[in-house]
């Protein structure tokens, strides 16, 4: 797991990173290191330990225990404004009695750039968010999604050696973040900078990351690209917290097969003979005319609960045996529409039958 | 709220008769600063600015006054000095005892300023502070560094700590963060800061009786000895220039920064 992705070399290495507070954990042995030009996203739900992690990255925050290194040089002692690293707030973070040149300006006088090579280096990290015109401005007189391209000049124009980004599209609204988004890729890979990004928007995570780190509870649940994390999840948080699923509770025998009140499965996964969770993508389920027969497929037939039309989308709630299956069609003219009483026949691949030892609190 | 009908003037004029009841005393001094009379009666009879002139042949008043802005001058930069590096620690320190030392420092303020002017006393006559610049000094300051501190940790409440974290990780040492970022962002807090302190100061009489010499006095006590023994309209004359003086300073704050939002106040 402490690979970095393949065909690149670790720049940022995280070595049993530890973060206490009294006598909880915020982060816990955490390892993990970060090719050179990846963009690695730290994705999970609020207090997973995230944000702690990217703090300590960025030396905010001491470490309790562990080493950050940083392309082959131990940082985790070396106090923020000797690590090079530029760092993306959340609140943006802008210093407000500045212009938006004198907010770039200013790390490229902390490190001592001559006057008139700042003043270029700026209009160029100006331009490359689109804010050319805007050197002259206030923070506040700047929409939202300005002052978040501020700040993302702002940390890029000292040209960092690790670009931290905290929650930095939070505090958009939706049709900018998506913007922004892709923004912040385009620019990270033009510049080939190695990135961390926090967030806990799954969306966000799969759609620009080129790997994605899964946390929980102060440790790290999976490592993977959204690919992996998507289609293979390594627990049953992770299934749930990325995408959608239908989770049911359900008994694994010795043969492997899987037991879900009536209806007898084929599933994928490692989970021992026992008490299991087997999980189901919504739209990974598929209405047909018979339940099929043979290896690879899994069938069911039961009864329409509720049937909602969604535009794009057609949401089904299906009654299978006890169990109650959400289901998920795109929509195409002429399809038909199932009706709640109808009876509806089911069925999905074996490897999106997801199988996970049932664990208490999930 | 009460928006129209018979409540609505009821509360107008329960507002208007409490701001009469806090304002009535001081708003009295106006007309009694211009009265004929040699000595203080309600009402005059008759109006003249001749008390005004009077203070002109007052030298021991004069002194006084000079001794009052002098003071007030040097506490307000004594009680910064002191202050804002302690709101600094206060503010952004994460050590065991930070609301305790807040606590503490905050104290004077709520002990009966009688109690403190004695226990002073006590304390100064031994060490021969009685009379002294000095002694005047640490009193002011004692009573003084409490309301700065107060003013300059909301200041500093108010500013978020990523701003300063951004400036660090772009490279900036401590102190540069501390004199290009933190201070010129809390300018606001330091002149509503200077000028409270600057007004308790200069108007501090309970524990400055206690304190001030024959040699040494400030305006309120010399005015408080002049009325024992005088009772002209004078004293009215001094009261109006303070209170014009007061709120001078006041309106200037208020333009400068917003007194409510430097005092931390929901408005402004």
């Amino acid at each position: 797991m402490t690979q970095a992705a393949p065909g690149t070399a670790p720049h940022l290495l995280l070595d049993r990173l530890e973060k206490r507070f009294g006598t909880t954990l915020a982060v816990q042995a955490l390892s993990l290191s970060v090719g050179r030009g990846e963009l690695l996203g730290l994705l999970g739900p609020s207090g997973c330990g995230k944000t702690t992690t990217l703090r300590m990255i960025g030396g905010l925050m001491p470490a309790s225990g562990g080493r950050i290194v940083v392309a082959g040089r131990d940082v985790t002692a070396l106090p923020p404004h000797r690590r090079d690293m530029g760092i993306v707030f959340q609140n943006y973070a802008l210093f407000p009695h500045m212009t938006v040149a004198q907010n770039l300006s200013f790390g490229l006088e902390m490190r001592k750039v001559p006057a008139a090579e700042r003043a270029a280096r700026v209009q160029k990290a100006l331009e490359m968010v689109r804010l050319g015109a805007f050197a002259a401005r206030r923070p506040r007189e700047l929409s939202g999604g300005q002052q978040q391209r501020v700040a993302l000049a702002r940390a890029l124009v000292i040209e960092p050696s690790i670009l931290l980004l905290d929650e930095p599209l939070s505090n958009l609204d939706a049709n900018l973040r998506e913007e922004m988004r892709n923004e912040i890729r385009d620019i990270q890979q033009r510049l080939g900078i190695t990135a961390v990004f926090v967030t806990h928007d799954q969306a966000e995570a799969l759609a620009i990351c080129d790997r994605i780190a899964v946390m929980r509870g102060g440790v790290l649940e999976q490592l993977g690209t959204p690919y992996e994390i998507y289609e293979r999840p390594a627990s049953e948080f992770v299934a749930g917290f990325v995408g959608r699923a239908n989770r049911m509770a359900a008994v694994r025998e010795a043969s492997g097969a899987v037991q879900l009140g009536p209806l007898r499965l084929q599933g994928s996964g490692e989970a021992a003979p026992g008490p299991v969770t087997v999980m189901i993508r919504p739209h990974r389920i598929a209405l047909c005319d018979a339940v099929p027969e043979g290896e690879g497929w899994n069938g069911a037939t039961g009864r329409v609960a509720r049937s909602t039309f969604i535009g794009d989308l057609l949401s089904l709630e299906v009654e299978i045996g006890g169990a109650s299956l959400l289901v998920e069609q795109h929509t195409f003219a002429g399809r038909a529409m199932p009706r709640p009483g109808e009876a509806a026949t089911l069925r999905w691949r074996a490897e999106d039958t997801l199988v996970f030892p049932r664990s208490a609190a999930a | 709220m009460i928006r129209s009908g018979p409540g609505r003037l009821f509360f107008t004029v329960l507002v208007a008769l409490l701001f009469l009841f806090l304002l009535g005393p001081v708003l009295l001094v106006f007309p009694l600063s211009f009265a004929a009379d040699s000595v203080i009666t309600w009402p005059p009879s008759g109006f003249s600015v001749k008390w005004y002139l009077a203070l002109l042949g007052q030298p021991d008043l004069a002194l006084a006054l000079r001794n009052s802005l002098v003071l007030a001058a040097i506490v307000t930069g004594l009680a910064l000095v002191v202050a804002l590096p302690a709101a600094v620690a206060i503010g952004r320190g994460q050590f065991a005892g930070r609301d305790a030392l807040m606590t503490l420092i905050s104290m004077p303020l709520l002990l009966p300023t009688i109690v403190l002017g004695l226990a002073l006393l006590i304390l100064f006559v031994g060490q021969g502070l009685i009379g002294s610049w000095t002694g005047l000094v640490l009193a002011h300051l004692l009573v003084t560094v409490p309301y700065a501190l107060r003013v300059l940790v909301t200041a500093l409440g108010t500013l978020p700590a990523s701003v300063e974290e951004a400036a660090s990780s772009l490279g900036a040492p401590a102190l540069s963060v501390f004199f290009r970022i933190t201070l010129p962002l809390m300018a606001p807090g330091l002149i509503a800061a200077a000028a409270i302190v600057f007004l308790v100061s200069f108007d501090e009489v309970v524990i400055t009786l206690f304190i001030v010499g024959p040699k040494l006095t400030t305006l309120p006590v010399a005015l408080f000895h002049y009325v024992e023994s005088r009772t002209d309209p004078l004293v009215a004359a001094v009261s109006v220039l303070m209170v014009l003086f007061s709120l001078g300073l006041v309106a200037v704050l208020e333009r400068a920064v917003g007194l409510r939002r430097a005092v931390g106040g929901k408005g402004g």
